[in-house]
């Protein structure tokens, strides 16, 4: 166990909710090659280190102390990007993992609905949105380009599970409809009725 | 009423864009909803509109729903051939390809009883109807078929604003009305499977019964059914193959973006108290506390010493209890003229201001001295008596007697 490479570091980042992702190398290629190794190592301190499906690591946030405050400001920011999206008629997934975006640009404040929410989570301004990325790049979920410029990374792909979950249970959909990986079947009555 | 090919070519050649209008528009159209067409795809050369119009009815492009009706809708045959014209498939439902294969089965009932009977002109007829049956299932299929691929590329390439959710349902109606039934009626088990099975079984049959001796007839449409079979069969797995990565990764974005409307709406309805326990994406935080170093000690005792603790300001918030001296020194001074105006005229005021006020000591008896004497209702003056002592009550003045009277 004591040799396990990048111990310090990644239990550094990762207590503070970082999602370790493939633009953490070297670290992300050893965890990613010994992940039950890592795993085994942290579960007895209480610590549940989730591989994504995805292929991303983090600690399982059930077993956080606490929630910190600026989560709900990274959820509206990001549902209300996703609804953006939606609403343009873009593949969501695809529109916001791979391409480069200027906060400038951001719709967040385009739309007076869009500014009541995010006033809601106490986002007034650019100047907040710019805060609530400063965030998620501490989470993982984002990586600045430059002063103005931003992209998503995988890790990001925890908010789509998010907006899942909640589409299910408020839709009362049944489990095969999460189960958007590979191997689905073709819609079932239930779709017709979206 | 015969229409002339020539002039009925020259008129659609001359109104391309108003044949087209006519085509995308569905249903019925009344006069009104005909003639703004006519006005919005411009008219060709200096022809006018009424022209347009009367010639649309003459050439029989639009006919009325029912005679002497106001309301029109565009001829079946000209449907068609603009269908055909313009590269324009319209899908055939599953309903229309149903129909085929029924009207196949009773083809195969009137063939089967033909050749029990040796009845070979019916038989002839028979497999002249299936031959045609065979024609327009091949052709249907291959019009759906076209007109799903037209569906899929028009996804692939459509610029304009549709939700995610709009386009998600537009799919899965595809999906749900025309390819998995089709998929159902063409499949291997399916029920065009079975009739045709039927239908060449009965072919065989009529070739071996040696009255019917059309076997060039028969070959042909032993090779159309197995064409058809074949065709259907590939033609709707591959639109399956087409539109089943669209409709995943459409059901997927639709679900996505329902999840985060969802979310959206929550928190304008219920605001943000007890939104995020349920709609705020976790993320692990672990509170590291470090044990205080020796300097960190050191820091803080010498903060204590060097800065012994004081108690802070009290700001008085109320009105003081006691009656200020200066306020009781001013009402008395003020008292002084009224108090010695029932003594006038007095023979020595200051030793009037020392019996009368033993408690106060010189300042005072020097301040009333002088409020007297420089009194404007008094007049004083100097006696010519000795000098004398005055005590106070906290030392003695040596003074000259001073008379006080009214002025």
């Amino acid at each position: 166990m004591s040799e396990l490479p990048h111990l310090h570091e990644l239990f550094d980042r990762l207590r503070r909710g970082y999602h370790l992702s493939p633009e953490d190398e070297p670290m992300f290629s050893v965890v990613s090659a010994n992940h039950e190794a890592y795993a085994a190592y942290f579960a007895p301190l209480g610590l549940k280190l989730v591989r994504h499906p995805r292929e991303f690591f983090y600690f399982d946030p059930e077993t956080a102390e606490s929630v910190p405050e600026t989560l709900p400001r990274i959820a509206v920011f990001s549902f209300i990007l996703v609804d953006h999206a939606a609403n343009d008629g873009r593949p969501i997934e695809d529109y916001l993992l791979n391409q480069h975006f200027l906060i400038s640009k951001l719709p967040h404040f385009s739309l007076d609905r869009y500014a009541t929410l995010l006033r809601q989570v106490e986002v007034e301004d650019a100047a907040g949105i710019r805060l609530v990325l400063k965030q998620m790049e501490r989470l993982g979920w984002v990586k600045f380009v430059g002063d103005e410029e931003f992209r998503f990374l995988r890790p990001f792909h925890r908010v789509f599970d998010k907006c899942l979950e909640l589409s299910a249970v408020g839709s009362s959909r049944d489990n095969e409809t999460l189960s958007s990986e590979s191997g689905q079947k073709l819609p079932g009555s239930a779709a017709v009725n979206e | 009423m015969k229409v002339s090919p020539q002039t009925f070519f020259n008129f659609c050649a001359a109104h391309v864009p108003l044949l087209r209008a006519l085509q995308e528009r569905v249903g019925e159209l009344s006069e009104a909803d005909a003639r703004r067409l006519i006005r919005d795809s411009g008219k060709a050369d200096d022809e006018l509109p009424e022209t347009t119009w009367r010639r649309l009815r003459e050439l029989q492009i639009l006919v009325p729903t029912e005679p002497g009706s106001d309301f029109y809708f565009l001829a079946p045959p000209v449907d068609r051939l603009l269908a055909y014209l313009l590269d324009e498939a319209k899908a055939a439902t599953p309903e229309i390809i149903r129909g085929y294969i029924q009207s196949l089965e009773a083809l195969g009932k009137q063939l089967s009883r033909a050749i029990d009977t040796d009845d070979l002109t019916v038989v002839r007829l028979a497999l002249e109807e299936i031959q045609q049956t065979l024609r327009r299932i091949y052709a249907d299929l291959d019009e759906t078929h076209r007109a799903i691929m037209t569906e899929v590329a028009r996804y692939k390439t459509e610029r304009q604003t549709v939700s995610v959710r709009d386009k998600f349902r537009r799919i899965v109606h595809w999906m749900e009305r025309y390819v998995n039934p089709m998929l159902d009626i063409v499949r291997t088990d399916g029920p065009m499977r079975a009739t045709f099975d039927e239908t060449e079984r009965l072919l065989n049959r009529a070739r071996e019964h040696g009255l019917f001796n059309d076997l060039p007839a028969l070959e042909r449409n032993l090779r159309h059914l197995r064409l058809v079979q074949r065709h259907s069969l590939r033609v709707f797995q591959q639109c399956r193959r087409e539109l089943q990565p669209l409709y995943e990764s459409l059901r997927r974005s639709s679900f996505i973006a329902e999840g985060a409307a969802v979310a959206l709406e929550r928190l304008r309805r219920e605001g943000p108290d007890g939104w995020s326990e349920r709609h705020a994406i976790g993320a692990y935080s672990l509170r590291w506390l470090h044990v205080p170093a020796d300097n960190a000690i050191e820091r803080a005792l010498r903060n204590v010493v060097e800065h012994p603790p004081e108690p802070a300001p009290v700001l008085a918030m109320s009105g003081e209890d006691d009656i200020p001296a200066a306020y009781l020194h001013r009402l008395w001074l003020e008292a002084l003229p009224d108090n010695v105006r029932n003594a006038l005229p007095v023979q020595d005021l200051l030793g009037w201001v020392v019996s009368r006020y033993p408690e106060r000591n010189t300042d005072d008896a020097l301040a009333g001295f002088s409020r007297l004497v420089f009194h404007d209702e008094f007049s004083a003056k100097f006696t010519d008596g000795v000098s004398c002592t005055y005590e106070t009550a906290d030392g003695t003045l040596d003074a000259q007697p001073v008379e006080l009277a009214s002025a």
